[in-house]
């Protein structure tokens, strides 16, 4: 598994195209190897990609406030299809309407997910926690 | 069959209906005949273009916001929480229906229902079906449009129209490219040429429908001439098929003599374009879209994005203006925090209502020079075509000739990429395939170097992405800091 190899898409039926062009760009300038879905990703798609690149984590996004429905179950699809370590982040408005975001927090942890951000998260830091994450899976 | 700009013959019409009426369980209550009695049977008050025309006569801009919930009567609950900060209301559909997913929009509503709260971003139309729709109608006392972003919208269209909803945004490239990613754009268009014509249907029969492209595409510093290219294609193609009632829209940019210029051409240009076309017929109204890029966390300084859009929209003179809210940032608001945007955008509209813009020779050059863009894209497409408009849209967006920046669509090409000048209004930084003058590349190219030398480094796509940035930070161009 090469440790920089990593998967990003926007889930759902979620369209929102310019964030996800962003984050690519930044992943990519540190020195990622970034394999980008785009938009309107399924779990599956996002579990398929991960196992033929050998991906060491998946980066999901939401913007439209579907995540809650979309992202629900992601982990255990994962555990399923044999992706037992793989480092899962999530970001972006997850939930319908304007939460305090500790909650929305605490939510999609226990949905499984390893970290989760706010839309407004400075990328670059999410590049370093990414990279520690992925080696202290290995 | 091959995709041409003409009108839809009965037949094919209403072969294609019968299959579009069975793709989901709720099409079936649908009776076009008894739809355009119930239209008829509406009071003037609950129609939109008679709104749009009024607003138009008395040189008002009217108020709309978006809004749409999972269950029924949370929806009406909120539009009649909205009705009295507004002239037109909103049903904004669920992005699940945008794509056809009835079944994953079943199951929202189911969990919407547990949860005691909507965890749809919008009115599920179809799910819900004709008698259901109808309730949001008759509990409201204003005209209600239906809001989406849908590649197929056909039978959401048979089921609103026939409910009473007197518009319908959209169109068969603005509910593609920034919306779909894998939708083929013939098929997009096809698929628009069906409501466009179910409107002209019920225009002959005497209702009239108020037909709107969505103007702001990808919202992400777009070019005026990109966005109305669009616009006015979408209006040509619309009319073809016997709508009358075209409002064009345009999203705004951040730069005051920018955007009011581009209003104003897209007027002028929609005349220009509806009148060589031979359409004669037709009621035109403009609309314009708040900012629609990313919008600061903090209320307040939202609240100064919504009113400079409010103030942009009055000088500009648009017919409407649609409404963003203090919870942009995160998403869907509530409905106090969608009234507030409402409360805020009527205080600048009625400050500024009784003033003019006054003519400049820099607010002229800026509409000659949309208006000039724009005549040089569109005389390609009409080329590429070989005198068929859908054809050439078809081929224009493959050959890069309309391109739509940061747009998901992967029939768009997305070559061209803009960024603002030392004033902050969009300019062309890498024109694609984009054909435009030579001299107005100069003009792009030398407006754009002029900010780099302000800012001591070279135009760049890290400045793109400061500019996407900016206005979520505080600023309107993505300077250093």
């Amino acid at each position: 598994m090469s440790e920089t190899n990593v998967i990003l898409g926007v889930i759902g039926s979620d369209c929102h195209a310019v964030g996800n062009k962003i984050i690519d760009t930044v992943l990519t300038g540190e020195g990622f190897r970034v394999t980008n879905l785009g938009v309107m990703v399924s779990q599956d798609e996002f579990i398929d990609a991960a196992i033929e690149v050998g991906a060491g984590a998946i980066l999901v996004s939401s913007i439209y406030g579907h995540g809650e429905i979309d992202c629900a179950g992601f982990r255990g699809r994962c555990i399923e299809r044999g992706l037992e370590d793989i480092v899962l982040y999530v970001g972006g408005n997850l939930v319908i309407g304007k939460r305090d975001f500790s909650e929305v927090e605490t939510l999609f942890k226990d949905m499984g997910y390893d970290r989760v951000f706010p839309p407004t998260v400075d990328i670059k830091s999410v590049a370093q926690s990414l990279r520690q994450d992925i080696a202290a899976r290995q | 069959m091959q995709l041409r700009n003409k009108k839809l013959d009965m037949d094919t019409f209403l072969s294609e209906r019968t299959e579009v009426m069975t793709s989901w369980p709720t099409g079936k209550d649908v009776d076009f005949e008894e739809g355009v009695l119930y239209q008829l049977s509406l009071p003037e008050s609950k129609r939109f273009s008679s709104a749009l025309a009024a607003a138009d006569r008395e040189g008002r801009t009217l108020r709309q916001p978006r809004a749409g919930v999972a269950l029924v009567d949370e929806h009406i609950k909120l539009l009649q929480f909205l009705e009295d900060t507004c002239d037109l209301l909103p049903s904004t559909i669920d992005a699940y229906t945008r794509l056809n997913h009835y079944e994953k929009a079943a199951e929202g509503i189911a969990r919407s229902t547990a949860a005691g709260t909507s965890l749809l971003n919008g009115f599920p139309a179809v799910n819900h079906g004709l008698n259901e729709c109808r309730r949001v109608v008759e509990s409201l006392t204003k005209p209600v449009q239906v809001r989406h972003g849908t590649p197929d919208a056909r039978l959401l269209a048979e089921i609103t129209l026939a409910a009473g909803f007197t518009a319908y945004e959209g169109g068969g490239i603005s509910y593609n490219i920034p919306y779909a990613k894998k939708v083929p754009l013939d098929r997009s268009l096809r698929h628009w040429q069906y409501c466009d014509r179910l409107v002209g249907l019920y225009e002959e029969r005497g209702v009239r429908i108020n037909r709107e492209p969505f103007g702001p595409l990808s919202g992400t510093l777009v070019p005026p001439f990109v966005s109305h290219c669009v616009a006015l294609i979408e209006g040509l193609l619309a009319l073809e098929q016997g709508c009358k009632c075209i409002t064009l829209g345009y999203g705004q940019a951040g730069n005051l003599v920018q955007d009011i210029a581009a209003i104003r051409s897209l007027r002028e240009l929609a005349h220009e374009y509806f009148q060589a076309a031979g359409y004669t017929d037709y009621q035109l109204s403009t609309v314009f879209h708040q900012w629609m890029g990313g919008f600061p966390e903090n209320e307040a300084m939202a609240f100064s994005v919504i009113c400079s859009g409010a103030a942009a929209a009055a000088l500009a003179g648009a017919t409407k203006v649609i409404v963003k809210t203090p919870h942009e940032a995160s998403g869907v608001p509530t409905k106090e925090a969608n009234k507030q945007g409402l409360e805020a955008t009527t205080q600048m509209l009625n400050m500024v209502r009784e003033q003019i813009f006054p003519m400049s020779p820099t607010l002229d050059q800026e509409i000659e020079l949309i208006k000039r863009e724009v005549r040089s894209v569109l005389a390609k497409v009409f080329e590429l075509g070989e005198g068929d408009l859908a054809q050439g849209t078809v081929r224009a967006v493959a050959a890069g000739v309309l391109d739509v920046p940061f747009a998901p669509a992967s029939c768009n090409a997305g070559k061209l990429l803009p960024v603002r000048d030392n004033v902050g209004a969009v300019r062309i930084f890498e024109p694609g395939r984009v054909p435009l003058p030579d001299d107005v590349l100069t003009f792009h190219r030398d407006r754009v170097s002029e900010r780099a030398r302000a800012e001591k480094r070279e135009a760049s796509s890290q400045m793109v992405v400061d500019d996407i940035y900016a206005i979520s930070k505080s600023r309107l161009i993505g300077r250093p800091r």
